[in-house]
């Protein structure tokens, strides 16, 4: 009788759902509007984790990986405001707020809060937005408002009416559950 | 005895969880980040320098709008205010590239009448993570000149009577690395052939070797020089120089501004490399300057 218990205790174990989930595709944008002048650019080499049992999430971003429209203006991303040689990475580490039933297939409202950092600066930042939970999958997606002067990027006077001084960053990304190797 | 069983195996399932819950995510962020190379990006500003060509080639589908101009000498005086009233040499230029690597372009400068065509491929591109430790660029280029000889009345000849004549070439190989945030060098063997060269004892074949550094010292202001060495060459050591400037890079947003000090009249690689005429010693120099606009051509989405 207790020895089946036992067997019973660990096959619960065994069998319970991985908590640590990672993605297979990310994609984060930003896109900074002026009267001027629409600039956009994409990542998709972002790797965000999350561990399901605590709700914390972690992305790892490398700056170089954001495309642009014009490779000219991708340069100067680079070269002059990120400065990618130098910090060639944007980490946010931070938690969801709300409990999630993970087994549940719901589309949860939720923001996650944490810290951003990036250009050698690190901010808190909240991000708002939404997670399913879906055939062993959780999809992701989330918005937030960053101000440039945060996180120490200066634009020169000449281009202020180009780069607006807050930009839209929007993260939509698929997790799966992580095999370890 | 039976109890310590369960003890143990209830703590071994809960290390299994404790093993889950503790792991530091951005270790396994770390782990399956997906390797893309990082190629050093802005070894130069421009794919062009002052006058020589650099390692970079323009971005993708991009189209380039390049007017360089150099003005007269600035030992003409105060009356020619120092070389702006001209004469000027001006080459006007469109470029394009349509995957980053490969770029071609036509253009054609004032002096000499010269019109050019160039091809220009980056064979290797320097790595961040230092396994390619620089980049190497070939370029090729042809001049055609649509000058009139003007001596054909006076002696009867013209020299362009043939216009094979007209045409001359060269050949680059680009080396260049970038050593910091600031700092890139570039060194290139050059090979210019003219088809038809003006003396009987001149000839068509000459070599050079252009060395060409940037030093970048606030994020949007980088000063550069070049130095373009004449190692085989047959014509009057005093007729022509080696080809040396001094000059600014100034980025605004959508374009690159270059202006500088030359002692090289001519634009085209096939004139300043071999027969820069005047020499910085008696302020035989101009002022120039190089204005690119790049547009996305074709506009992606």
């Amino acid at each position: 009788m207790k020895k089946g218990l036992i067997i019973l205790f660990l096959f619960i174990y065994v069998n319970a759902p991985a908590q640590i989930y990672i993605s297979k595709a990310c994609e984060i944008s930003f896109f900074s509007a002026t009267p001027m002048e629409n600039i956009d650019a994409v990542n998709t080499s972002a790797v965000p984790v999350l561990n399901t049992t605590t709700n914390e999430i972690v992305v790892k971003i490398p700056i170089t990986s954001f495309i642009f429209k014009s490779e000219l203006m991708q340069d100067h991303f680079n070269e002059n405001y990120m400065e990618s040689e130098k910090y060639p990475f944007a980490v946010f580490k931070g938690k969801i707020n709300e409990t999630i039933d993970y087994t549940k297939k719901l589309c949860y409202p939720v923001s996650a809060t944490g810290n951003l950092s990036m250009h050698g600066e690190e901010k808190c930042v909240i991000i708002h937005g939404t997670v399913t939970p879906a055939d062993g999958k959780i999809i992701i997606e989330g918005k937030f408002k960053l101000k440039l002067s945060d996180y120490n990027i200066k634009i020169p006077k000449m281009l202020l009416q180009n780069i607006a001084e807050e930009v839209d960053v929007s993260v939509s990304t698929t997790l799966e559950p992580y095999v370890r190797n | 005895m039976k109890i310590k069983f369960i003890l143990i195996s209830i703590l071994f399932s809960f290390s299994i969880l404790q093993s889950f819950s503790q792991v530091d995510l951005l270790d396994i962020a770390d782990k399956n980040k997906k390797a893309n190379k990082d190629y050093t990006i802005a070894t130069f500003k421009y794919t062009r320098l002052i006058n020589t060509q650099t390692s970079e080639t323009l971005g993708k589908r991009t189209l380039d709008v390049l007017i360089s101009h150099r003005f007269g000498n600035l030992n003409s005086g105060g009356n020619n205010l120092w070389g702006l009233d001209g004469p000027a040499n001006i080459r006007l230029a469109l470029e394009y590239s349509y995957d980053g690597r490969l770029m071609g372009g036509i253009g054609r400068s004032s002096y000499q009448k010269m019109y050019d065509g160039f091809l220009k491929f980056r064979l290797l591109r320097q790595t961040v993570d230092g396994k390619m430790p620089l980049s190497l660029t070939l370029y090729s280029a042809m001049f055609y000149t649509a000058q009139k000889d003007i001596n054909k009345q006076s002696n009867g000849y013209d020299r362009y009577q043939y216009s094979v004549d007209r045409m001359s070439f060269v050949e680059q190989i680009i080396i260049a690395r970038k050593f910091s945030q600031r700092f890139s060098i570039q060194l290139a063997p050059i090979f210019v052939h003219y088809n038809q060269v003006e003396k009987i004892r001149d000839k068509n074949d000459s070599y050079a070797i252009a060395v060409a550094a940037r030093y970048k010292f606030t994020k949007r202001w980088a000063i550069t020089t070049e130095y373009v060495w004449r190692v085989k060459h047959d014509y009057d050591e005093n007729k022509y120089y080696d080809s040396f400037g001094l000059g600014f890079d100034i980025e605004t947003g959508g374009h690159v501004f270059q202006i500088h000090l030359t002692n090289s009249f001519g634009i085209s690689d096939n004139q300043y490399i071999p027969y820069t005429a005047t020499k910085w010693n008696n302020a035989g120099i101009r002022l120039g300057y190089n204005l690119s606009r790049v547009f996305n051509l074709p506009a992606k989405k």
